[in-house]
């Protein structure tokens, strides 16, 4: 791995006007919060500016957050109550938790719901240990080739599922993991998105302070472990939100690969609501919340890894 | 050494995909099923757990106390992306021994030589059913018939007799044939300065049937509902659609949205079942209380109906017993038991007769149970067996574009025709 040592110094030249470019004037985040709204020359604006500013956001907020609260306070209208009147009434007049009660009657909900999160919980572990290895490989490693692997995963990407997802069941057959939970995760288990987000951190990652862990003495994988991630802190939690979100989400192919209805994860089993001959809206409703519910709290725990910057921690002064 | 690798890798996935490609592909006996009736076999329904769960229970208890040593497992599908579902386990070989289908699910496996002829392995069958259902699964072009006909469905026709009212028209007289329908929409339309539309979505293939263009040729070889006949209606539909009496979203509306607008009251007519009265009771009691009911209209004399099937996999290792199983949940006895539990009408022949289907007892369900029976006597499954989902949505684009005049009824439909011909020939 003599390779690393020999890396050029234009990347650490890239790095320097980098840090320099950031306009003066320009708080961080949390500085902007604490002294309320202003603008670029740091004056308080005008009241009607604010006013409309607030404005657009609560119309933003009403167009992005409405169908959630609709469907929220769909199922949680009581039995008799007119779900199709106009104007429609936001808040239920006979409000009732029976829906919920009514979903786990027809269909075993906790069951499917553990199968979900077996699934999604697998999903983000080998999504973030699978990623984060083959991204730093992409980024740091050099090996003949590089450039044809990274080729590789975006045109990975660029393949839709349904046009491959007959040959994927014949070869998960063929494995004889059909009808199991594994073969569920198995083609979803290192997503090409998140190899590239994982190399794209590991490249914003300066070159000198791998260098100096080098000189340090410390070999690839110590390097990879002590120095790399904990330096792509903020990409990591993103990994995790995307590969929980997409095996959560996943119908098509949770559907094709299980036969078995006791395996069924929950967006398959809640599927069975819509039933054969009648919807009953409230159900569909209340199904939708509970499949919906464990994405919020993901986010709401992780969700200030968001925003933070990919580099931080990297370079001191 | 990386590259011995790779070598390795390459052959991994080539014979991945060899033993892929053979699975499904064996060649296979359509045409008979002799043994004895005993061991496993696995039954799967379409979306029917939920709701029937203590019905399929008792039934299979019921089997397998008659056949000792069989042992029947069921499955059960959820209602989206059941033609994917079928499609891969055909291709993986994984197909069940039973499987629920409707007509144009089981076109694709009986030429893939994975559904049972019944005609040949179990002839003996024939004379129970209705001769319109079991025939709905015969093939054109194929000999045989592939699937034991299961339970009917047909929807009457919903409307509001409160909006008849206000565009003055008799609340009692619904349309009954198309020519009747339309003038009624004109009307509705002009009346309520094109707020109330009568219509909710576009013709689909079962409208060109009912208003009696020929959709097939006699050998199934190609597609005809592009003649003179189905130019007319798309025409009549254009004139709707300029007058306000289509709904303007009907080009892309499904069933349920299409739904959700007549219990909004915007729209005066939709098709239903008989399970929608309690629906419209307990979500839109407003309409409920000026709800009509009457047939589609149709200029045949024939309403449409579905049809669901039970195939026999005829790769399955326990031909006879599968026979055996798909016979037992089709036969009079057990179709009864089920009409029992939903609003579905049996197959065999007889059992619309009964006091059942035919005796009022005062309740919405009933009514429109009698009226739906009566109306299946002389139904016909108008949708070709061998129309694909793709053939479908080819005939809706050209439907969508001569409706909204952007191409001239007779060329859009003439397009359509041929491109199903050519998915039709790819097989």
């Amino acid at each position: 791995m003599g390779t690393l040592a020999a890396q050029p110094a234009p990347a650490a030249g890239a790095d320097a006007p980098e840090r320099t470019r950031r306009p003066p004037g320009r708080r961080g985040p949390s500085d902007r919060w604490r002294t309320g709204p202003r603008d670029e020359t740091g004056r308080r604006p005008p009241a009607w500016r604010t006013a409309l500013r607030y404005l657009v956001l609560l119309a933003v907020l009403a167009l992005m957050a409405g169908p959630f609260l609709w469907q929220l306070s769909t199922s949680l209208k009581g039995p008799g109550e007119d779900l199709y009147s106009y104007p429609p009434k936001l808040l239920p007049a006979d409000a009732t938790l029976d829906n919920y009660a009514g979903v786990a009657r027809i269909i075993p909900v906790w069951d499917y719901a553990l199968n979900s999160l077996t699934v999604a919980v697998a999903a983000v572990v080998t999504n973030l240990v699978g990623a984060s290895l083959a991204g730093y490989a992409l980024a740091r490693l050099r090996f003949r080739g590089r450039g044809a692997a990274v080729a590789v995963f975006v045109m990975a990407m660029l393949v839709p599922l349904e046009s491959i997802i007959i040959a994927q069941f014949t070869m998960m057959r063929a494995l004889h993991l059909n009808n199991t939970l594994i073969g569920v995760v198995l083609p979803g288990a290192v997503g090409a998105m998140n190899v590239l987000l994982m190399r794209n951190a590991f490249s914003n990652l300066p070159y000198e302070v791998e260098e100096a862990a080098f000189v340090d003495g410390a070999n690839v994988w110590q390097r990879f472990v002590r120095i790399a991630l904990p330096s792509v802190k903020g990409t990591l939690p993103v990994v995790a939100i995307f590969a929980f979100m997409a095996a959560w989400d996943d119908f098509l192919w949770p559907l094709i690969v299980l036969s078995d209805p006791d395996n069924f994860t929950l967006t398959v089993g809640l599927n069975y609501l819509h039933g054969t001959f009648a919807d009953d809206q409230r159900l569909v409703a209340a199904g939708t919340i509970i499949a919906v519910l464990p994405l919020l709290v993901m986010f709401a725990c992780l969700q200030r890894y968001f925003f933070r910057g990919v580099g931080e921690g990297a370079v001191k002064g | 050494m990386r590259k011995f690798r790779i070598a390795t890798a390459l052959a991994l996935a080539g014979v991945l995909a060899l033993t892929g490609c053979t699975v499904g592909t064996q060649d296979v006996d359509t045409t008979s099923a002799e043994g004895e009736v005993r061991g496993t076999l696995t039954f799967q329904t379409w979306n029917l757990r939920a709701t029937y769960r203590d019905y399929f229970e008792g039934l299979i208890a019921d089997f397998e106390k008659k056949y000792p040593g069989t042992h029947v497992k069921w499955v059960d599908q959820p209602a989206e992306g059941y033609a994917d579902k079928i499609s891969a386990d055909a291709a993986g070989g994984t197909l069940p021994d039973v499987v629920n289908v409707s007509p144009d699910l089981v076109a694709p496996l009986a030429k893939a030589r994975l559904a049972l002829d019944l005609d040949s392995a179990a002839p003996r069958y024939r004379d129970e059913y209705l001769p319109s259902a079991w025939r709905s699964s015969r093939i054109p072009g194929m000999k045989g018939t592939y699937a034991f006909p299961w339970y009917l469905n047909t929807g009457p026709l919903f409307y509001n007799k409160r909006l008849f009212r206000q565009a003055g028209l008799d609340p009692e007289d619904p349309p009954r044939t198309y020519g009747e329908l339309f003038d009624d929409a004109l009307r509705m339309a002009r009346r309520s300065k094109g707020r109330v539309a009568t219509l909710a979505s576009v013709p689909t293939i079962e409208d060109f049937g009912r208003y009696g263009v020929r959709l097939m040729n006699r050998s199934g070889t190609a597609f005809t509902f592009d003649e003179p006949k189905g130019v007319e209606l798309l025409e009549r539909y254009k004139k709707l659609y300029e007058a306000g009496a289509l709904d303007a979203q009907a080009f892309t509306s499904t069933p349920e949205q299409a739904g959700r607008k007549f219990m909004q009251q915007s729209v005066a007519m939709n098709p239903g079942s008989a399970l929608d009265l309690d629906k419209f009771k307990k979500e839109a009691p407003r309409l409920y209380e000026n709800i009509g009911i009457t047939d589609a209209p149709d200029n045949t004399g024939r309403p449409n109906m579905y049809v669901q099937g039970l195939m026999v996999n005829a790769a399955g290792r326990n031909k006879a017993t599968a026979v055996a199983f798909a016979h037992f949940v089709t036969n009079a006895r057990n179709q009864m038991a089920f009409a029992h539990q939903t609003t579905v009408f049996p197959s065999t022949r007889g059992a619309l007769e009964t006091e059942y289907f035919t005796k009022q007892d005062g309740t919405d369900r009933t009514r429109v149970r009698v009226a739906t029976a009566a109306s299946l006597e002389k139904a016909v499954n108008y949708t070709p067996v061998l129309m694909s989902d793709d053939m479908k949505t080819a005939l809706q684009n050209a439907v969508t574009r001569a409706v909204r005049g952007d191409e001239p009824p007779g060329k859009a439909l003439g397009s359509a025709a041929k491109e199903c011909n050519r998915l039709l020939e790819m097989g």
